[in-house]
């Protein structure tokens, strides 16, 4: 059991502030981690970066060995990277880039250092900030509910198919595309066959979590060409197990269900503003009074919501 | 007779529960308030007690009833009346998944829709739908009647053990070893005299019945691909 999240908002606004809001009204869903990606107001160039060392008294070493990557591919630091430490053997930085001559190669040469340091959102606009522990240990200790954007993603773990880990949390980015990152709730079963599969081709996967291979399958989808709506579809029959899964782009979220119609989604959206959660008492976070709310229960079914004005004064 | 208001907001559903038993003991209408789509309200309400929450309520919502009359005004989510042994739910609008779960007496009614799995392994009672019901609706129900008046999702039916699934409209898809089957008119009347106290009877419906195939009863290793849902 796990509890996602999603929210548009008309303009920039306080998009992150709700995520928290409707996470820790899921909690009781999944206190193991929790996730969240958030789109600020894009960057004409340049890519926002997230990732987690896995030991912090590595940092300098592995900024440096971080930095030569970047070199290598024609890209630096356009602001000083920022860290978040704690008790815990692993840290968190956020860090500004100029644009690598080809992104897909940097990510590749990036993701060979991954068992030191790993790169876990990359986007004109997506951020990615995800930890152990509850939404609201989460939130506080990375300044989530201060994070000003247009939409984004929420998710709360309970780990039932691998180990908690800080980096096996959700959301997770869609290597090497930029802005995109998926969350899921559900198990999947047939995760070994396609990860094998995907492997061969090349894929790398950074985490034991099952939920990973949603997000590295779309991936490969989207290299193939298909639109995000052929995708959502495609993976219904393609992907076997129970999953509500909701991904995030710059321009709108997408989601798909199972075949088997076991894990909900309930969503508010109107006048261009949405909110959709696993429980309807989440959403109510957001708007406490009576709203018409669209449960959707069937089983395969896909859905689009767009993202209007995202540059609008907020 | 004046009647108890109890206000949920983001109090503790305990603490809420524990207002609602003490409030049972009145003979009292309750009313329950700003419930915020919250999970478990009113479990195991006794008998005669007449409840209702304002707006909608998250899951669980009358679980365990044991003959307490419950009125729900708008939406109801997961298992509503779970286990409910008896009593009387109704649910003004939309009746999440797993409606009536296991419940083994009593009477549900949805005035809207109901989500997946309406009935999932009633052992006893009634469900009436007015509106349609979900995906496999029936599954695994051993006793009792479902009854949807606007229509059926997919896999209706499915693996229905001993009870009985009652649509009028239409069904998308049926679930495994499921029979269609003729109603007499002695079974449309038992039908009827559940529908007539809630005003829902209308005599041009064209029922369909389904009952159990009775294949999954059995396991035989050659007929193994029937329990194979898709």
């Amino acid at each position: 059991m796990c509890g996602i999240a999603g929210r548009i908002l008309n303009a920039p606004g306080r998009v992150g502030n709700d995520l928290v809001e409707l996470m820790d009204a899921q909690e009781h869903r999944g206190a193991d981690s929790t996730g969240f990606a958030v789109y600020g107001i894009p960057r004409d160039s340049g890519y926002i970066l997230r990732g987690m060392g896995f030991n912090k008294a590595r940092l300098d070493s592995d900024l440096e060995e971080f930095r030569l990557l970047l070199k290598e591919h024609g890209s630096d630091f356009l602001e000083d990277p920022t860290f978040v430490t704690s008790d815990a053997a692993h840290y968190c930085a956020r860090m500004v880039i100029s644009d690598p001559k080809d992104l897909a190669g940097w990510v590749k040469d990036a993701d060979t250092i991954s068992d030191s340091f790993e790169v876990q959102s990359c986007g004109r606009s997506l951020e990615i900030v995800k930890d152990t522990g509850g939404a609201v240990e989460v939130a506080d200790k990375h300044g989530v509910r201060d994070m000003i954007g247009t939409h984004g993603l929420g998710h709360a773990r309970l780990a039932t198919e691998s180990s908690v880990l800080p980096n096996a949390s959700h959301p997770f980015w869609a290597r090497p595309f930029s802005d995109v990152a998926i969350v899921h709730n559900g198990q999947i079963t047939n995760y070994f066959t396609w990860r094998d599969r995907l492997h061969r081709l090349g894929y790398r996967f950074l985490t034991e979590n099952d939920s990973e291979l949603i997000a590295v399958w779309v991936s490969h989808e989207m290299s193939q060409g298909l639109t995000m709506e052929q995708a959502l579809k495609l993976s219904i029959k393609q992907i076997d197990g129970v999953f509500t899964y909701m991904i995030a782009r710059q321009d709108g979220i997408g989601f798909a269900k199972d075949r088997y119609a076991m894990k909900p989604l309930v969503v508010v959206w109107q006048d261009g503003e949405f909110a959709a959660a696993t429980e309807e008492q989440a959403v109510r976070r957001i708007y406490p009074g009576e709203s018409e709310v669209i449960n959707y229960d069937g089983p395969s079914i896909t859905e689009i919501w767009g993202v209007g004005n995202r540059r609008a004064a907020a | 007779m004046s009647e108890i208001v109890i206000d949920v907001g983001q109090r503790p559903i305990r603490e809420i529960n524990e207002e609602i038993q003490t409030a049972c003991k009145t003979a009292k209408p309750i009313v329950v308030r700003n419930t915020l789509s919250r999970h478990n309200l009113g479990i195991g309400l006794p008998p005669g007690v007449d409840i209702t929450f304002e707006g909608s309520v998250g899951y669980y919502c009358a679980g365990l009833n044991t003959g307490a009359t419950v009125t729900v005004e708008k939406n109801a989510g997961w298992a509503v009346a779970e286990g409910m042994s008896d009593g009387f739910v109704t649910v003004g609008g939309y009746a999440g998944m797993s409606c009536g779960a296991a419940m083994i007496g009593g009477l549900i009614h949805v005035k809207g829709n109901s989500g997946p799995r309406c009935g999932v392994a009633m052992k006893g009672g009634n469900i009436v739908v007015e509106g349609k019901i979900g995906y496999q609706s029936g599954f695994m129900s051993h006793a009792g009647k479902i009854i949807a008046l606007g229509g059926a999702g997919e896999s209706c039916a499915d693996a229905l053990w001993q009870g009985e699934v009652w649509v009028a409209g239409e069904i998308d898809s049926l679930g495994v070893d499921v029979n269609v089957v003729e109603p007499t008119a002695e079974e449309v009347a038992e039908v009827d005299a559940i529908l007539d106290p809630l005003g829902l009877v209308d005599t041009s419906r064209n029922w369909r019945k389904m009952i159990s195939g009775q294949r999954l009863w059995y396991f035989e290793s050659r007929d193994a691909n029937a329990w194979l849902m898709i």
